[in-house]
């Protein structure tokens, strides 16, 4: 302000003189500023260092940390145990937020001493807390589970009379369906080894038809089926006429299959031949070392059986399969083209051969 | 002009219903679907991932959400689950053995908070075929009756082969929706 006092002075008389006087009083000033800072500073850091000792040192800083932790954890068992003796709520809620309050004051810690603390102990600071927070909702739900938010009716003298009679028709209904649930099985064939299965499809049976439990067998299934599934075969050769529905495979190894079918799903499969004619994109999921071929199943009337089904003309989907294993665009390891070189040869199964060895 | 084609928006989009169709692997949820919509149904690949089908039913509009049934995609179905007004559990009649699997499936999606408030409607497909069990049956495997008793539901029998049943059961599903969501109509 002197400064400017002076330059605007209309003499404008420059002498050196006053020039250094001003420079001298200037610096005077401005040790004087810095002497005062020093000493506020040294003032804030005796009343800061009387409330917090810790200040500025790493090792003080976490001793005094993982007190306040111990304390807030046994605090936390000890509401946990409360509990156990179903003691009363309120008292508990009361305590957790005590609890809760306590580990936002060491959170505050950390953040008022994280500028002098190496990162390392920030974090996990930081980490501790978080772990502490989660016990404590843990607990909080736990003890004090949230009531459901409901609408409620408040006539619930009535009402209660007819909840009894409610809850007893459960326990009699559910009764009635333990007894209940065992289900029919499915025509099929199974639970056999080593023998050869043939079934003819007349025009009038058009149903499902179920393979479970087969071991070295061979199966034959001639005419027009709507739907088969396919559970647990081992080393047997399966050969079916054409398949209205979907076809369901699972627990395979060791096969060879002969399908004709609008879909087919294939799971958990081992080392198994696929020939396939099928109108959709065969999938297969859990399987490995499948290969797959053109249908080349022939009996007599195969023809008529294929154009009734609409399966007559192949769509080539045989070989387009998709792996729900394998969602990348490059091929899946899992299945392959089987070479043309290791193909059987078109498989004739004779219509009169009726003879199923003690099927 | 800006205005009112906003508010006919809100309006369109009020007589929205967004519909869910779950269940476990070659149950027919797609051909379902492609029935109602009057689609081809001859060639249906199991489905990896999903569809949607906007269809226009009675005066409301419904978006239906079909989802691939495949076990190893079953747990993104519950990216599905927001906002879901009607829930459709499709069940293979035919397939007796994994009858347990659907029990078990369906009751965990019944658990979920997000559809709880959805109305279930059970189709119990494939009843064309021969030795399929019938919905009664269904529901008592299922333990349908065991369910929460907030929970609106139905049982419906039907064939997405030959169309049969399909109508009568979305009938219900839309109408039970209708009365809760737009009771003011």
């Amino acid at each position: 302000m002197d400064d400017e006092e002076d330059l605007s002075n209309p003499k404008k008389i420059s002498n050196e003189d006053s020039i250094s006087q001003k420079h001298s009083a200037m610096i005077e000033r401005l040790t004087n500023l810095h002497q005062s800072r020093l000493q506020q500073q040294e003032i804030s850091r005796k009343s800061d260092s009387n409330l917090s000792p810790s200040f500025e040192s790493t090792k003080s800083f976490l001793d005094r940390f993982s007190s306040l932790k111990q304390a807030i954890e046994t605090e936390l068992d000890r509401c946990r145990n409360i509990s156990d003796r179903e003691s009363k709520s309120i008292l508990i809620k009361s305590d957790l937020e005590k609890i809760s309050l306590s580990i936002s004051n060491l959170e505050k810690l950390v953040a008022e001493n994280s500028y002098f603390l190496p990162n390392y102990e920030v974090r996990s600071s930081l980490k501790t807390i978080s772990d502490l927070k989660e016990k404590l909702e843990l607990v909080n739900s736990e003890l004090l589970p949230k009531k459901k938010f409901a609408f409620k009716s408040k006539s619930s003298k009535t009402k209660e009379q007819n909840n009894v009679v409610v809850v007893n028709e459960n326990v009699i209904k559910e009764n009635d369906v333990d007894s209940n649930v065992k289900v029919r099985d499915s025509p099929g064939f199974r639970d056999k080894e080593g023998v050869v299965l043939i079934k003819h499809f007349g025009d009038l049976e058009e149903g499902e038809f179920t393979l479970e439990n087969l071991n070295s067998c061979e199966i034959r299934l001639i005419g027009r089926l709507r739907a088969i599934f396919v559970h647990k075969l081992k080393n047997c050769r399966v050969f079916v006429g054409p398949i209205m529905g979907s076809v369901l495979i699972e627990q395979v190894e060791d096969c060879l299959f002969m399908l004709a079918s609008h879909q087919i799903r294939i799971h958990h499969a081992k080392k198994t031949d696929f020939y396939l004619r099928v109108r959709s994109r065969p999938i297969i999921e859990d399987s490995n070392g499948v290969r797959f071929a053109p249908y080349l199943l022939v009996y007599d009337g195969i023809e008529s059986d294929l154009k009734e089904c609409s399966l007559y003309e192949d769509t080539g989907n045989w070989g387009n399969v998709d792996d729900f294993r394998w969602l990348r665009a490059v091929q899946s390891p899992n299945w392959s083209i089987l070479p043309e070189g290791e193909r059987s040869g078109t498989v004739y199964i004779s219509k009169s051969e009726t003879s199923s060895e003690n099927s | 002009m800006g205005l009112l084609s906003i508010i006919r928006k809100i309006k369109k989009k009020e007589k929205e219903m967004r519909i869910l169709m779950v269940g476990l692997d070659n149950s027919g949820k797609t051909t379902i679907v492609l029935r109602i919509n009057g689609e081809d149904t001859s060639v249906i690949s199991p489905t990896l991932g999903f569809n949607i089908r906007t269809i226009n039913y009675q005066k409301y509009t419904l978006n239906i959400w079909d989802v691939g049934g495949q076990k190893t995609i079953r747990s993104y179905w519950r990216n599905y689950f927001e906002e879901t007004d009607g829930l459709v559990w499709v069940v293979d009649s035919s397939d007796i053995r994994r009858l347990d699997d659907c029990k078990m499936e369906l009751n965990n999606l019944l658990k979920e908070e997000r559809l709880s408030g959805a109305s279930l409607l059970v189709l119990a497909n494939k009843q064309d075929i021969q030795g399929a069990l019938k919905p009664a049956e269904i529901a008592k495997v299922l333990n349908l009756d065991a369910m929460d008793k907030t929970r609106h539901w139905k049982i419906v029998g039907c064939s997405a082969y030959t169309g049969e049943g399909l109508v009568d059961g979305f009938d219900w599903l839309v109408q039970d929706i209708a009365s809760r969501i737009y009771v003011l109509d």
